[in-house]
């Protein structure tokens, strides 16, 4: 950059971002094309409101992208954080407009909390009879979570070659999942179009799969989203319940999975690198987590006299352990009298999410691998003050930078799901809903707290708890610091 | 066009980020996470934490598939070690930097060849030449000419009493159809100049013109020529020695002024020509012992930027004619410019001028490059079908940031006006800014 721009420099380059917010509003006009054509073909009524939207956005897009004139081009990294934050809040105020003015007729705290939950893969709904819900707005909704799960800006990466350069590289640290951010690809653009494509195929192999089973095309469309991007939204108001399929929760769970893996781990296995596979620390623990967790349930289920026939100790556990730690969030429909130990063991699976770098929430088993490490050499240090222990993941070690930055970040995670709970509360929801919503919202898991068998769902809470809550998904999604250090006085400081 | 580039020090990361602006996929090769992680997160490049001179880590990195290998860490002969795994893992190019005369000298060709090095990055080398041809034509900041000088671009530095100060572009390509003003350097700013643009005292023009026409130019810019003869060198540094010992050392007197004995010491071996003055060359006693009023030009090459720029400074205060700074910070060469240093010697922009000369290179011809702080001159053959020979030039629409400044026909050295229609074969010479040039190249295929 030449040095007369920096001297004369906003601390933001504003246009820039109104010109790349356009083009953004733009990609989603075209999204929600579909949902229209598939209103129009089912013969409903819906297709209006989203063509008119679709229009709007296509519009507004258009013309934010042309007036705004930028005096340069180059972007920050004040710029990628803000640009990334506000493209998922400009989305979800978008992607919430079919709502209202649909047959799903929904206020605007409902419509804005479900866009969110949508985009964040959240999965958690305020949708009271989703039976009579138009195509359009199942698939809508199923399309926001695909959109999220691998990221809007990752998609605008791989789509558009104009931010093929460092500004594009400080919205991808920006949005992507983990700790360090593995590029795969010398350039970002080629980095976001192999796991765009990764996960296009992943979802193609998904849709074919569930439709060989007891679902038709449209569910299995809807179904693939919500499970490949670890959301959650289901077009039955019974969820996944509603086909009572071993086959489908079968595929499901190994979807969910996958969705709960690193894609640059699935990209290099795909290209032969099985060294990598084999190597990685954090795939080994999500494994040994999920079979770990499978016998406590296990044990728990038979304790409590809950065995019915052979799923309820296999498929159902299995199922709902790899939902809850890829904060994917569909339910068994037995899991309230399963005890409160697979309910506690439930909280810590919420909490860890799964790989750092897939579509999944939660602080991602990454992280808490480099605490256990780093807590067990900080035990073994009490004995031995003088030994140099560093902290290793995946054959390298970490630096200390590293470390301190994940402590960091599991702390404020904390302190953000206390302080959720502590706002919620005081708007009058009841102590158990208020920090059970405000953990599940910010994992992105989205169990409502109807699950615990005290508590009730989503519906129930005043809107400003709405509103709290959409906060929290967003923070939970965008990891925390994203949206944090825009809120700090240093960052609006030179 | 994949490259990889093994060390991420000073001249590997430079190199990695003009190639990244340049569209090119990088992925940077080292050993330390610490230097890495800073780029990583700020460029588009990808990077690699590997042993650059182990077949594990460059065939992670993709070198056995790369179009470019660069290997540029501390040691030369790591670097060698680097450029012959890579060649026998399938590298199609390799580039090795390397710190003394050996490997470049013509007899050992094949065997250098052999060993997998296709072409040597030799910045102490590329420098003595650069100094050497700032000494001769003292007048002019850069020099570059192609084809034995048939077509030259030199840069300027217009004084406060020259004629072309003030006066418009247009006035003056309508009175000087020989010379071509092809970019203009103010503060601290390069600009592709327009008609309504106008020359001020203080700016380095850089013009480009034929053969015939060059030894007008000192005169039309106000310039007065120095003949040079006694040389001051400050710092006895490697590109101190290859300045001494270079082919036409004859034409000058060298003294050297170094302030470490055991280097001294070892200078007398090294350069038995020139003399050796063992002293700080910024005490001035030391500076007038060595003879600094009798001298004609003052090269400092001591590690330290600073040191070197106000020596300079210094040293035109005794009367110095010409002087000549090594400054390795980037930032520094425009404030070394705007303090009147005669030529700035910069080791990055040396190595980047050859990896640029790599990039344009086609099989059939050696394009000359020279990269500047921000922009980059280069020679471009014109292929038959390109873009650039369907039109005259005034109709291709050119972006702002590059000019065409002459060409050279069978041998012959023109310039280029809104009329001239480029042919296959023309060897053109394209001035444009920083990141622009893969812009200009597409052109020409």
């Amino acid at each position: 950059m030449e040095l007369r721009q920096i001297k004369n420099r906003s601390l933001v380059n504003f246009r820039m971002l109104v010109r790349i917010l356009g083009w953004l509003l733009g990609i989603e006009g075209v999204f929600m094309l579909f949902p229209a054509a598939t209103s129009a073909f089912y013969g409903e009524s819906d297709y209006l409101p989203f063509l008119v939207v679709a229009c709007l956005a296509l519009f507004s897009g258009a013309v934010m992208a042309r007036r705004s004139k930028p005096r340069f081009e180059h972007l920050g990294r004040r710029d990628g954080y803000l640009l990334t934050a506000s493209v998922w809040v400009v989305f979800s105020v978008f992607g919430m407009l079919p709502f209202i003015f649909s047959s799903a007729q929904a206020s605007v705290s409902d419509a804005f909390f479900e866009a969110m939950s949508g985009f964040t893969t959240t999965g958690a709904s305020v949708m009271v009879g989703t039976e009579n819900l138009s195509h359009g707005v199942h698939l809508w909704r199923a399309m926001m979570q695909w959109v999220g799960g691998m990221g809007i800006i990752l998609f605008t990466l791989a789509i558009i070659p104009m931010l093929n350069h460092s500004g594009g590289m400080q919205m991808f640290n920006a949005e992507v999942t983990g700790i360090t951010h593995d590029k795969i690809q010398p350039r970002i653009s080629q980095t976001a179009k192999s796991l765009w494509t990764i996960y296009l195929v992943l979802t193609v192999v998904l849709i074919l799969l569930l439709w060989a089973g007891p679902m038709n095309l449209f569910e299995s469309v809807c179904h693939a989203f919500g499970t490949i991007s670890t959301g959650g939204y289901s077009t039955s108001p019974d969820s996944i319940h509603a086909w009572d399929s071993v086959y489908v929760k079968i595929v499901m769970i190994i979807f969910m999975f996958l969705g709960g893996v690193n894609f640059a781990l699935i990209y290099r296995f795909i290209h032969g690198d099985f060294r990598t596979l084999r190597r990685n620390d954090v795939l080994r623990t999500y494994l040994i987590v999920i079979g770990l967790t499978l016998v406590m349930f296990v044990i728990s289920i038979i304790y409590r006299r809950q065995v019915y026939d052979w799923q309820s100790v296999t498929v159902d556990p299995l199922f709902q352990i790899v939902s809850t730690i890829t904060s994917t969030g569909f339910t068994v429909v037995n899991f309230e009298n399963w005890g409160s130990f697979v309910l506690a063991v439930t909280f810590v699976l919420m909490f860890s999410g799964a790989c750092a770098g897939s579509t999944s929430g939660g602080a991602k088993i990454d992280r808490l691998l480099y605490l256990f490490k780093n807590a067990h050499n900080e035990i073994y240090r009490c004995i031995h003050p003088r030994a140099i222990k560093s902290v290793k993941v995946n054959g390298k070690v970490v630096n200390t930078e590293l470390v301190n930055k994940v402590i960091a970040f599991l702390c404020i995670y904390m302190l953000l799901v206390v302080g959720g709970g502590i706002i919620l509360a005081s708007m009058g929801v009841p102590v158990v809903d208020a920090f059970f919503s405000a953990f599940s919202c910010l994992s992105n898991t989205g169990l409502g707290a109807g699950v615990t068998g005290v508590g009730s769902g989503y519906e129930i809470l005043p809107d400003a708890a709405k509103w709290v809550l959409s906060a929290l998904m967003l923070v939970g999604r965008l990891e925390i610091f994203t949206v944090l250090v825009i809120l700090t006085p240093t960052f609006w400081r030179h | 066009m994949k490259i990889v580039i093994a060390g991420s020090g000073e001249v590997g990361s430079h190199l990695a980020k003009l190639l990244s602006a340049e569209e090119q996929d990088i992925c940077l090769v080292d050993e330390d996470s610490r230097k890495l992680a800073v780029l990583d997160a700020n460029y588009n490049l990808m990077t690699l934490e590997a042993n650059p001179t182990s077949f594990a880590g460059l065939r992670e990195a993709g070198a056995g598939s790369c179009d470019l290998f660069i290997a540029v860490t501390p040691f030369e002969s790591n670097n060698i070690v680097a450029c012959s795994i890579a060649r026998n893992l399938g590298a199609r190019r390799t580039v090795a930097r390397i710190d003394t005369y050996d490997f470049m000298d013509p007899r050992n060709a094949t065997h250098v060849a052999h060993m997998g090095v296709d072409s040597v990055i030799y910045p102490e080398y590329f420098a003595a030449q650069e100094i050497l041809t700032s000494l001769r034509r003292s007048w002019a900041r850069i020099w570059f000419e192609l084809h034995d000088g048939c077509i030259i671009l030199a840069g300027v530095r217009l004084p406060e009493n020259s004629p072309l100060a003030g006066m418009q572009l247009k006035d003056f390509a309508f009175t000087n159809r020989h010379f071509h003003v092809s970019a203009i350097k103010r503060n601290h700013e390069t600009i592709i100049p327009r008609g309504g643009d106008r020359m001020e005292a203080g700016d380095i023009l850089y013009f480009t013109t034929t053969r015939d026409h060059i030894a007008d130019l000192p005169e039309l810019a106000g310039k007065t020529r120095h003949s040079i003869r006694r040389v001051l060198i400050m710092g006895g540094s490697k590109m101190a020695i290859r300045l001494v010992n270079s082919d036409e050392r004859d034409e000058f007197k060298f003294t050297i002024i170094e302030s470490d004995p055991a280097i001294c010491a070892r200078l007398t071996h090294k350069c038995p020509d020139c003399e050796i003055i063992q002293g700080d060359a910024r005490d001035t006693d030391v500076l007038v012992e060595a003879g600094i009023a009798d001298a004609d030009a003052f090269v400092a090459l001591t590690p330290d930027s600073e040191t070197n720029i106000l020596t300079c400074l210094t040293a035109k205060e005794f009367g110095v004619k010409k002087t000549v700074a090594e400054v390795e910070n980037i930032q520094f060469i425009a404030q070394a410019e705007g303090l009147n240093i005669g030529t700035v010697i910069n080791k990055k922009l040396l190595a980047s001028s050859t990896i640029f000369q790599m990039l344009l290179a086609s099989d059939t011809s050696t394009p000359k490059c020279l990269a500047l702080a921000d922009a980059e001159v280069a020679e471009i053959e014109a292929r038959a079908g390109s873009r650039i020979t369907r039109t005259p030039v005034k109709e291709i629409a050119l972006s702002r940031d590059m000019t065409l400044a002459g060409l050279i026909r069978d041998g012959q050295g023109m310039l280029i006006t809104g009329n001239t229609v480029i042919e296959p074969g023309d060897r053109v010479l394209v001035f444009c800014l920083a990141g622009a040039l893969h812009k200009v190249e597409k052109m020409f295929i």
